[in-house]
């Protein structure tokens, strides 16, 4: 793979660079947010500098802290676990009010930290203003922002059963097409391709999807304002960006009332510091009505008694097998590689963006938004279109309308 | 005592910070300033404030290579930027509790970047608000430093992390069988030494030595005190540990002669070495030093008071920082060593009065050490009448 020759220095660089430049696309004289974890700090830093040579007139970094968390689910009182510090809504606030650029950065390098405590509590432990309040802006496409994994042991340890963050590391490079001599040219092929696949979508009026295979029977009605999107978004005022590095996707926003079937998850999810494994889950009416996995279930049902339209869908996306995530055959444990190696959907809160008309009826709203992968190449995908014609979408991960 | 495992040795450190340190109330928010190099330190006081009865642990984590990310490549505007939302924060500490590690990972980090720049990075507004915490006593709060490897080598010239954590140990009396008590008693000794000297009265302070002949005036409204505070509504803290010191804020308007540090300081993300100044009325007006000069020069500009005292404080030999025989290159240790004065903000809680008026009121606050066996301290009275107060770093009065 790439990064040949390249020092670590070298390589935490280039890596900014197109976090900032591509997937941000950070604007001289923006304001500059970074979100990570104390152990992200070498990336965090280097997005910093880019931000910097980008022109960003400050760059505001902000550290966060699974122990901290830990600490505060084992000893705060319960109507503490989601309450939201002022400081830290003005913060958020000020971000959208600026149209601030954001980089978000996930890598977990403890991912098992939080195994051992009550699942209901990690469940609650989340910051409900902050979550609304990062919805809205969202919804409102507010800000350009990306999200970019940072490679570390213990995520590594995670992935291969033994600490090799510098396999990892080649892994990543290879997902954000890092290994290509141009890396920027790369990304501009790949966002148009999958743009191409949002078209032709479009294109046809799907009215359902329709997903069968082993344990998965799921019928999910979209809206006729439902819209395909590629890699790209763009702000209400029309700046672009790449929000997920890497992202191989096309998806949209379904009519949250029009879910029927069950679905057996083909992939582990990291949720909450747990991992999710064998998830099923069953749909009457848009709502999950049934929650069971061979780990991990309460976390998820506690996820979804958040609020009232948790348990309702807000996105469906169509991954094939030339996904770069998928050619790699590994489960990363973080929704941002795993989501982009196969088809998903996610229950909670819709992408306003995907849909004509932004929060519609149908469209969902809700604090939470959790993806788990339903995809692979014992996965049937067909599109009902809006005069009953079923198209075949996908067969052996195979995109069939390219 | 028996040797404590690491896990013990933080756990029981946390412990004393949170409890004796910026003892934490029932139900008070905790804010604690650190930095991700000290996240291990940070992670076991957020578990102590939680075990005594914190309601909620705000950790704010800063990173020094962010910083220098800012200085180097930002604009000119981002240096003195602070984001409304941490004026936010600092404003919900009152009536909270606060804690701020230090310990420099990397203590010549900024060292090759533009001192002035340097200077300026820092968020005045924040000192501004935390200064009016400190007259109005509405915070309670404590500093505790976090050994680390960049620490150690630059005290050790190698990277010894268990002998800095030893020293550590032991000048915040870790090392005794039941530390609360150990600091009650310590504590006791100190608020007599006070005592004494503000019963006293004297007019001024003279300090004489090798380089240094130097008096400064004392104000009538202030008292020398230990580090044992109380906010105003009278929760009990000590805002440094270690502490050895008594203190007091002086007249910022009768200074005069000339000083010559007794130990490098550390400041800014360098290290100043053979620090000589110069007094006229009240004011540095010349600055002198081996190493790090224009650091101090920026920084007494930085507004048109920092160049005025702030503080006076004396230390015996029998300080545990003074026994060690090490210099920390960290304020919160070497401070503790020996004498020392500060030039820039007095210190309100030793000053009835309104600030400005005698107590100097600056957006700086920097401690430099004066101290040592060559150093006499005498205090002088109105008429005229010298008091010997420390020889050959022995306390010579009751107490």
């Amino acid at each position: 793979m790439a990064a040949a020759g390249l020092t670590h220095a070298e390589r935490l660089k280039r890596y900014a660079e197109l976090a900032v430049r591509v997937g941000a696309n950070v604007q001289e004289g923006q304001l500059v947010e970074v979100l990570g974890r104390v152990e992200h700090a070498p990336v965090v830093r280097a997005v910093a500098a880019a931000a910097y040579r980008a022109g960003a007139r400050y760059v505001d970094v902000y550290y966060s802290d699974q122990h901290l968390r830990r600490a505060l689910i084992e000893h705060a009182a319960e109507d503490v676990l989601s309450w939201t510090p002022p400081w830290l809504l003005e913060r958020a606030r000020h971000i959208g009010d600026e149209r601030a650029a954001v980089v978000a950065l996930t890598g977990d390098a403890e991912p098992e930290l939080l195994a051992d405590l009550p699942g209901e509590r990690v469940g609650k432990a989340r910051m409900l203003e902050l979550a609304e309040e990062n919805n809205r802006q969202i919804n409102e496409q507010l800000n350009n922002w990306t999200v970019v994994g940072v490679p570390n042991e213990g995520w590594s340890k995670q992935m291969f059963g033994e600490a090799d963050a510098e396999r990892l590391w080649e892994l990543v490079e290879f997902c954000v097409r890092l290994d290509e001599d141009d890396p920027v040219q790369a990304w501009r092929e790949h966002v148009a391709r999958i743009g191409r696949r949002a078209r032709e979508l479009n294109e046809l009026k799907v009215d359902a999807l329709h997903f069968t295979g082993p344990g998965t029977d799921l019928r999910i009605g979209l809206l006729p304002e439902s819209r395909w999107q590629g890699c790209e978004s763009e702000t209400a005022e029309g700046l672009a960006y790449v929000a997920n590095m890497p992202t191989e996707e096309v998806f949209t926003t379904p009519d949250l009332r029009r879910t029927e079937g069950v679905v057996r998850s083909t992939r582990p999810l990291a949720l909450y510091g747990q991992i999710v494994k064998g998830l099923e889950v069953r749909f009457e009416g848009g709502r999950i009505v049934d929650v069971t996995a061979d780990e991990g279930a309460d976390v998820v049902r506690g996820q979804l008694k958040t609020d009232e339209h948790a348990p309702f869908l807000g996105e469906v996306a169509l991954v094939d097998g030339t996904s770069r995530i998928g050619k790699t055959g590994m489960t990363f444990f973080d929704t941002l590689f795993d989501e982009n190696a196969t088809c998903h959907v996610a229950y909670g809160s819709a992408y306003a963006e995907a849909v004509e008309g932004g929060v519609i009826d149908g469209v969902n709203v809700s604090t939470v938004h959790t993806d788990f992968m339903i995809g692979g190449p014992e996965i049937a995908v067909d599109a009902q279109t809006a005069d009953g014609t079923v198209v075949p979408l996908l067969r052996d991960d195979v995109w069939l309308l390219d | 005592m028996a040797a404590l495992t690491p896990d013990e040795r933080l756990a029981r450190y946390a412990e004393l910070t949170v409890r004796v340190g910026a003892n934490v109330q029932q139900g008070q928010t905790v804010f604690l300033l650190t930095q991700i190099d000290h996240a291990p330190l940070a992670r076991a006081i957020a578990t102590a404030s939680y075990e005594a009865g914190a309601r909620y642990v705000d950790v704010q984590y800063r990173d020094q290579h962010v910083r220098k990310a800012m200085i180097e490549l930002g604009p000119d505007e981002a240096l003195d930027h602070t984001p409304e939302w941490l004026k936010t924060l600092w404003h919900a500490a009152e009536g909270n509790a606060l804690i701020a590690t230090t310990g420099d990972p990397e203590p010549e980090l900024l060292a090759d970047l533009d001192g002035e720049r340097v200077g300026r990075a820092r968020m005045k507004e924040l000192n501004e608000i935390m200064r009016a915490q400190m007259v109005a006593r509405t915070v309670n709060w404590t500093g505790v430093a976090y050994p680390n490897d960049g620490w150690a080598a630059k005290v050790f010239g190698e990277a010894d992390v268990e002998r800095l954590w030893e020293a550590v140990a032991f000048c915040t009396r870790l090392d005794e069988a039941d530390p609360v008590a150990a600091w009650r008693d310590h504590m006791a000794e100190l608020e007599m030494r006070a005592a004494t000297l503000t019963e006293l009265r004297f007019d001024a302070i003279r300090y004489t030595g090798p380089g240094t002949d130097f008096t400064v005036g004392l104000l009538d409204n202030a008292r020398w005190m230990s580090a044992l505070f109380h906010t105003a509504s009278g929760i009990e803290y000590v805002p440094n540990m270690p502490t050895e010191e008594i203190f007091t804020t002086p007249d910022c308007r009768r200074a005069e002669g000339t000083l010559r540090s007794t130990q490098p300081l550390a400041l800014l993300g360098d290290v100043i070495e053979g620090l000589e100044l110069t007094v006229k009325d009240g004011k540095i007006v010349d600055v002198q030093a081996d190493r790090g000069a224009d650091l101090v020069r920026g920084q007494i500009a930085s507004d048109d008071r920092a160049a005025y005292f702030g503080e006076l404080a004396l230390v015996d030999g029998g300080s545990r920082v003074g026994k060690t025989g090490i210099t920390f290159f960290d304020t919160l240790f070497d401070e503790n060593a020996t004498c020392h004065v500060a030039y820039g903000f007095g210190i309100p809680e030793v000053f009835d009065g309104e600030p400005g008026e005698g107590m100097n009121v600056s957006s700086v606050h920097t401690d430099f050490m004066i101290g040592g066996p060559e150093l006499n301290v005498d205090g002088l009275t109105s008429d005229g009448r010298s008091v010997p107060i420390l020889r050959e770093d022995r306390w010579q009065l009751p107490g």
